[in-house]
């Protein structure tokens, strides 16, 4: 496995990213074995520190599993931007960087020295990301928000739950997480391309409501080319059904069904049936026999109907055990896992080594994401916990920029690597 | 114009799980070759369809996930359309495929006979749960998909099943992952000279969008679950306004910035009853999540908010830096004056429609190699002649291999 060196071995990342999307960006290229510096300050704490869960419950900047999951394979330094002394210590981080990043409100970084014309000067080639929420330019590029006002822009949160209802989106900040952090890494994996072949670097000016747009392409087609606006639909799939989620044995615990042609559907019959033997008559699928059912149109045209007395089956089940038996007829369903199934029982996701345990200085042994691919020759997992607020500066200043131990002190002194 | 990915050649043989993760390569200008089947890939059998009527060159959805791509048709069942894909990989760098674990290998078109043409040849296989384990034979929707990851738990009502995120996401999940995989595994190549085979999941690939769950229960031992109200507390979630919703992020802590100018903004406009929203109990975050301040809190805002609309909220609440933004729909979308100025939306073509429609653009904005549509998507088979005469397959060889079923 571990023959050959990470794939970006030898970047350096000037990270300036911090909450969500950034850190999760900078996460992809520090996992990969780009030696990505986070650049911080206490004077103005990045808020997943300050958000939980906290190991054992109690809050702490250096206990966040949220933060702490975001920010693997990262070294850390402490720095106060707003010094005037601070400016100076960075540069000469970026004079040895290839990419400086960051996810900042538009016009912050100006406002530091950092604009991208600055950052070109102190490093001719350097590739800039900057990923403020709605872009550099425009006549909103100010409008301020956090995770929770991207869904609702982008649409995702009202095109997502039940008709009818108050729209119910993800339960998350779902661009955060994937569509911009995706989105981003793949624009700066394009632009060292492009800086290997030509020697240039370049701005990439990434608002973080346009991945999640570009995602949902088919919807506005349908607006633009059709005059039809798409609307929330629930668990309904355009053409399928029985296409849904229903419930299973236990408190809330539910199964995802989704049956995609009628040979699937025999398959659905036939095991439900040996399911039910012995069971209550009231979830009997003799029903499910019946003529009316066989072909997809009239399911579909059926399909609120059909979804019910499919409910009134599956709730006698438990939900892996018919996942298995439907899977095993070749029926696409399943369980709804919750977090404790993902993380504790899952044995797919246990044999990749999804989960990885990092020992942490404050927080001992705690969960961590690797990412979602495996390579046949190198190895993918994190190979640092997150660091502590601070944990780098000294090693940095001193290693990589060359700072006498005075030097540091005097800065120190002046509050300036707070 | 430079394009960041010249040069870098992709064969796409992929269905929903990967054809986007082919169009981020293709619309940064790598040379990107849709290789579906006879009867055409599977997207081309998904809605929307151009005037809702289905048909292989009608698909909407295989239209924009294969923008900028290059289309041949050949059938990877028969042994010379298996020999045609293996010439056509010693000229590629990378393959995106998404068939059944064990699908390409037992045609001899697998990774490991595929390099051994072409070293340097990076394949990125992407399937619902991974090459290899205990559920690698399974199948699954994107339903299933974000069932298996954990996101579905979460999303919906509490009183109610789980609902699905639009627009197939687990799809995207896997598609956004693979390119990034895809893309790392060729940096490398570049590099080295040595391609790899990379494993991408879907299921694993939605695990990353579990926000803080995964790390709550390892931590503190709670399963997070749907969330209860759409007010997660006071000043916090969705509201109804005069023409949709609005998301309001005032937080509802007592001493943060937003609450105080969304207090102040209240005020100014002389909302009703914005008096009961003073006292010191508003600046306790237990009294801000109980039902009573949430219910004090929806009804007196709703009451006013319903007068108005969600472009209106959304401008005059960002004039006082509250963290308000609509809930848009996607007609909302096509005139949000931000992502015009950007020129977001970009002109969709194609030969069934008289006129160009709109559909999203740039998902980055690169100063040196701009994001752009290089051409529509591929009529089925459109590029076969035109590719395969790069490998110096003539007209008769070609008309040979067309009426053998091989290409099309």
């Amino acid at each position: 496995m571990s023959d050959r060196k990470l794939p970006l071995a030898g970047l350096r990342v000037a990270d300036f990213c911090w909450i969500g999307a950034g850190s999760y960006t900078t996460k992809i290229f520090g996992d990969m074995g780009a030696d990505v510096i986070k650049i911080e300050s206490s004077t103005r704490l990045d808020s997943l520190r300050l958000a939980g869960p906290y190991k054992d419950g109690k809050p702490g900047f250096n206990r966040s599993g949220y933060f702490a999951d975001r920010n693997t394979s990262k070294r850390g330094i402490t720095i106060d931007m707003k010094h005037p002394r601070a400016l100076g210590v960075i540069k000469r981080l970026i004079a040895q960087s290839d990419i400086v990043a960051n996810n900042f409100a538009a016009g912050v970084m100006e406002k530091f020295g950092l604009s991208f014309e600055d950052c070109a000067k102190i490093k001719p080639d350097i590739i800039y990301l900057a990923m403020s929420m709605q872009g550099s330019q425009g006549p909103q590029r100010d409008f301020r928000g956090t995770g929770s006002s991207i869904a609702a822009l982008t649409g995702i949160q009202y095109l997502s739950g039940m008709p009818g209802r108050v729209p119910a989106g993800t339960g998350t900040n779902y661009p955060d997480h994937l569509p911009n952090p995706c989105h981003a890494a793949f624009a700066l994996l394009a632009a060292l391309r492009y800086r290997r072949r030509t020697g240039k670097g370049q701005f990439i000016d990434f608002a973080q409501t346009e991945p999640m747009l570009s995602l949902m392409g088919p919807t506005f087609l349908d607006l633009t080319v059709n005059g039809n606006l798409q609307d929330r639909r629930g668990n309904d799939h355009p053409w399928a059904a029985p296409h849904g989620v229903y419930p299973a044995k236990g408190t809330d615990r539910w199964i995802a069904i989704t049956v995609m042609d009628d040979a699937q559907w025999s398959a659905f019959v036939d095991v439900a049936s040996t399911c039910h033997a012995g069971l209550d008559p009231a979830s009997t699928v003799e029903w499910a026999k019946d003529p009316r059912w066989q072909i997809m149109p009239a399911r579909y045209a059926a399909r609120e109907e059909l979804n019910k007395r499919i409910a009134a089956f599956t709730a006698t089940q438990d939900a892996h055990e018919l996942m298995a038996k439907l899977q095993a007829q070749g029926v696409p369903a399943g369980a709804v896992q919750d977090a404790r199934d993902v993380t504790r029982s899952d044995p797919q996701l246990a044999h990749r080594n999804h989960w990885v345990r990092l020992p942490h200085a404050e927080m001992g042994e705690s969960l961590y994401n690797a990412l979602p691919f495996r390579f046949s020759h190198t190895p993918v997992r994190p190979t640092r916990p997150a660091p502590l607020l601070g944990e780098h500066t000294r090693e940095i200043l001193s290693g990589m920029l060359a700072l006498s131990d005075k030097e540091i002190d005097e800065l120190e002194a002046e509050q300036v690597l707070k | 114009m430079d394009t960041a990915l010249e040069g870098l050649r992709v064969l796409d043989l992929s269905g929903p799980m990967g054809n986007y993760s082919g169009k981020l390569f293709a619309d940064m200008g790598a040379d990107v070759i849709l290789v579906e089947p006879p009867q055409g890939t599977a997207l081309r059998r998904e809605p929307p369809f151009i005037g809702s009527v289905a048909g292989t060159e009608r698909s909407l959805n295989f239209a924009c996930q294969n923008t900028s791509k290059r289309g041949i048709c050949l059938d990877l069942e028969t042994a010379s359309g298996q020999r045609l894909l293996r010439e056509l990989t010693a000229t590629a760098d990378l393959v995106i495929e998404t068939a059944p674990p064990g699908w390409m290998d037992a045609r001899g078109i697998g990774h490991a006979a595929l390099s051994r043409v072409r070293p340097q040849l990076v394949m990125a296989s992407i399937t619902p749960f991974g090459q290899t384990g205990p559920y690698a034979d399974m199948q699954a929707t994107d339903l299933v998909g974000l069932a298996m990851g954990g996101l579905l738990y979460m999303g919906g009502y509490h009183d109610a099943a789980p609902t699905q995120a639009h627009g197939n996401q687990a799809y995207m999940c896997a598609a956004m992952y693979g390119a990034v995989a895809a893309m790392l595994a060729v940096t490398e190549a570049e590099a080295t000279g040595q391609g790899q085979h990379v494993d991408i999941s879907m299921q694993e690939a939605v695990t990353l969008a579990l926000e803080n769950a995964a790390q709550t229960f390892d931590l503190e031992g709670v399963v997070r679950k749907r969330p209860l109200a759409e007010q997660r507390f006071a000043g916090y979630g969705l509201f109804e306004c005069k023409d949709g919703y609005i998301y309001l992020g005032s937080r509802g802590i007592g001493n943060s910035p937003a609450w105080s100018r969304s207090l102040q903004w209240f005020k100014d406009e002389h909302m009703e009853g914005v008096d009961r929203l003073f006292g010191p109990e508003w600046a306790d975050l237990a009294y801000l999540k109980s039902p009573e301040a949430r219910d004090v809190f929806g009804e007196l805002f709703m009451r006013w908010a319903r007068q108005h609309t969600k472009a209106w909220l959304y401008s005059e609440g960002q004039k006082r830096l509250i963290p308000l933004a609509p809930v848009s729909t996607p007609a909302d979308l096509l005139e949000n004056p931000q992502l015009k100025a950007r020129g977001h939306f970009v002109a969709f073509t194609h030969p069934l429609l008289k006129a160009a429609a709109l559909m999203p653009g740039a998902p980055y904005v690169m100063s040196g190699t701009p994001w752009r549509v290089h051409r529509p998507a591929p009529a089925l088979g459109q590029h076969t002649a035109e590719v395969l005469g790069e490998l110096g397959i003539g007209a008769q060889d070609l008309s040979r291999l067309v009426s053998m079923g091989a290409a099309a």
